[in-house]
């Protein structure tokens, strides 16, 4: 009964004038980023973050929400027809996808990736109604030392699951915790590496960093290469036959229960899902042959599939304030930048907003289909637009944003300063998503960290006795054990390499 | 190559560097006792962390290789830092209209390409765009031109 009176709460909340027009407003926005190569939801939702701040906290949530998913849409879009993808969850799309548009199929492609993605969206949207209270209910229990536990294995998982060099990616989440302590020390008042700097006494702003890391180092790099652009394939008849339908059914299906599973785990997500459900349909297909030559399961498992992983990476973050990858983090920051903390209590204290959004994500998914399928064609003119047209209007859009903020031109300059450290990360081959995960954890990591020793007297002993907090540990100990054997490392490097071909 | 040229050692230089430099500024914070951790007990931690991270990082650099650095395109990024810190100390001082018309051509002028009609276009559309947007749409409170509007 309780979640049915939820649900009617969400759809109260999501059906208001003003939210439906803001979901609808980051649909396109995520669409629009979705299409064009070179800029993901990352950098978007690094860039607008400041232009949440100006808006009620409900309708902010749910555009950047919008934005998520809506790029996973778009992405496909440019996959099957230009076998460009648009987003890093659409990569395998092209795979297939493109061939299927080549022999003629662009249509029934297109079709079946709306609508799988459509399905898992709508299971995704599902499985967070269920689990959304009872795992709330489980972490209200959870005590200090219980939650440093938890985040250091959300950070460790993170880490092991979604990145190319271990080592690395483990002393950027240090250097995002580093960062983090910026500002003036909670228990004592004392000042920690502000510098003298008035505008640092609250901690380095979430906002610049996200926009400079992301925003401005991701335009340097594509100013850097020269973008070329091939035509794309003309759109003839949207639906599928009966014989694609029948293939592609159970393999959205498949593709959807393994996106719903692997959202859930940090560091998971939509990129790691399509990969995993493309080689999970390759495997038990009777002809593996077909696949990359237009198999009809070869599109409608990672769409699916990423779409449901989307949807259910909210998970972690909703319930127990932990993000799982670089949008959650980013989503967290827009709670923190409305004042609100994430974690269990957010379900509680301001359930229209948790279950407003909830509903206003099945309400996205449904206007996305809209937004697709029939405005295909608008799509993929935008496609031809050039990157020198688009660069200087996201900086733009950076600046203006990041001054008003707080109306200071301090935080444009933070914005070009981490912009250049951004540039250097990635030169270096150093990934900026565990840092953000560390940037954005560890204020509450250290302050959990602080009070579970208060309370145990300076025993540090407390993480191993409470049941939770080491079983949490114990996981975290076999992730990295698991990390250090090579015939797993091999594994895990092939994927990755998959990934980058 | 230079094996000390490569991604993974200059990455470990990095961390050292972060570390080091947070133990010299975070020098004055108390570390305290692990009952009652002053403000300095978490950076000094987190300092050693990185840098014994970092010194990991390059070790195994050396001993094993990594990829080289790419030869960096200083004008790109150049061009955009510059662009960033011009419209910040213009934007206040004059309006949002010459910031913005020199953001844009700086940072034009970073690309590849540079056709000065096409940017002149590009500083219209967006004028257009970023008053609807943020002044009329948010009504955030800027000036478009000091003085004027």
């Amino acid at each position: 009964m309780d979640m049915i009176h939820n649900l009617m709460l969400g759809m109260s909340v999501a059906f208001s004038l003003q939210n439906l027009l803001y979901a609808f407003v980051g649909c396109m926005v995520g669409t629009l980023i979705g299409v064009l190569p070179g800029i993901g939801p990352v950098a978007t939702i690094a860039m607008l973050l400041p232009i949440t701040f100006h808006l009620p906290p409900t309708a902010a949530l749910i555009m950047l929400a919008g934005i998520y998913y809506g790029a996973a849409y778009g992405g496909s879009t440019t996959s099957i027809l230009v076998n460009l993808p648009g987003e890093s969850s659409s990569v395998v799309t092209c795979i297939d996808g493109y061939q299927m548009a080549r022999k003629g199929r662009a249509g029934a492609a297109l079709s079946i990736s709306a609508l799988g993605s459509f399905f898992a969206g709508t299971v995704g949207t599902l499985i967070i109604v269920m689990f959304a209270e009872p795992l709330t209910r489980m972490a209200q229990k959870f005590g200090p030392s219980d939650y440093c536990s938890l985040m250091a294995l959300g950070l460790v998982a993170a880490v092991v699951l979604a990145s190319g060099s271990v080592l690395k990616a483990i002393a950027m989440v240090f250097l995002g915790l580093l960062f983090g302590l910026v500002g003036t020390d909670v228990n004592t008042g004392a000042q920690r590496f502000t510098f003298d700097i008035p505008e640092l006494s609250d901690g380095i702003d979430f906002a610049p960093i996200a926009m400079g890391l992301f925003g401005i180092a991701e335009i340097v790099i594509n100013l850097e290469r020269k973008m070329t652009r091939s035509g794309a394939i003309k759109v003839d008849s949207l639906w599928p036959t009966r014989e694609e339908t029948r293939r592609a059914i159970p393999a959205a299906l498949r593709g959807t229960a393994l996106g719903a599973i692997l959202g859930v785990l940090p560091g998971g997500g939509p990129t790691l899902a399509a990969f995993s459900s493309y080689t999970l349909e390759k495997k038990i297909s009777k002809t593996p042959r077909e696949f990359g030559k237009g198999a009809v399961e070869g599109v409608a498992a990672p769409e699916s599939a990423n779409n449901a992983a989307a949807q259910t990476s909210f998970i972690p973050m909703l319930t127990l304030g932990i993000p799982s990858n670089a949008v959650m983090a980013l989503m967290v920051g827009a709670m923190i930048i409305q004042g609100i903390q994430p974690g269990p209590e957010v379900m509680t204290k301001k359930p229209d907003l948790f279950w407003g959004m909830i509903a206003s994500m099945w309400i996205g998914n449904l206007m996305l289909v809209i937004i697709n399928l029939p405005m295909i064609g608008m799509w993929v003119k935008l496609l031809t637009v050039p990157y020198r047209f688009l660069a200087p209007a996201i900086l733009l859009f950076c600046c203006i944003g990041a001054y008003s903020l707080q109306n200071s031109v301090f935080h444009v300059e933070q914005v070009a300063i981490f912009g250049v450290l951004g540039y250097i990360f990635s030169r270096l081959g150093c990934e900026g998503a565990p840092f953000l995960l560390g940037l954005v954890l560890g204020p509450q990591m250290e302050e959990y960290f602080r009070r579970a020793m208060l309370l145990s007297r300076g025993d540090a002993s407390v993480f191993v006795t409470r049941p939770i907090s080491l079983g949490l540990l114990i996981t975290t100990a076999v992730l990295l054990v698991l990390m250090a054997l090579p015939s797993l490392r091999k594994a895990r490097e092939e994927a990755f390499q998959e990934e980058e071909g | 190559m230079n094996r000390f040229l490569s991604k993974d050692f200059l990455s470990g230089l990095m961390f050292i560097a972060f570390g080091l430099g947070a133990l010299y500024f975070g020098r004055n914070l108390a570390p305290g006792t692990t009952v009652r951790m002053g403000p300095g007990y978490v950076p000094h931690m987190l300092s050693y962390i990185m840098c014994v991270l970092g010194f990991i990082i390059a070790l195994i650099a050396v001993v094993r290789g990594s990829e080289p650095v790419e030869v960096p395109r200083l004008r790109p990024i150049a061009m955009v830092t510059l662009g960033i810190i011009v419209f910040s100390l213009l934007f206040e001082r004059t309006g949002m209209f010459p910031a913005l018309v020199a953001l844009i051509l700086i940072a034009s002028a970073g690309g590849t390409e540079f056709k000065l009609v096409e940017v002149l276009g590009n500083i219209v559309v967006l004028t257009i765009l970023c008053i609807l947007v943020f002044k009329i749409g948010l009504s955030m409170n800027i000036t478009v031109l000091n003085g004027v509007w």
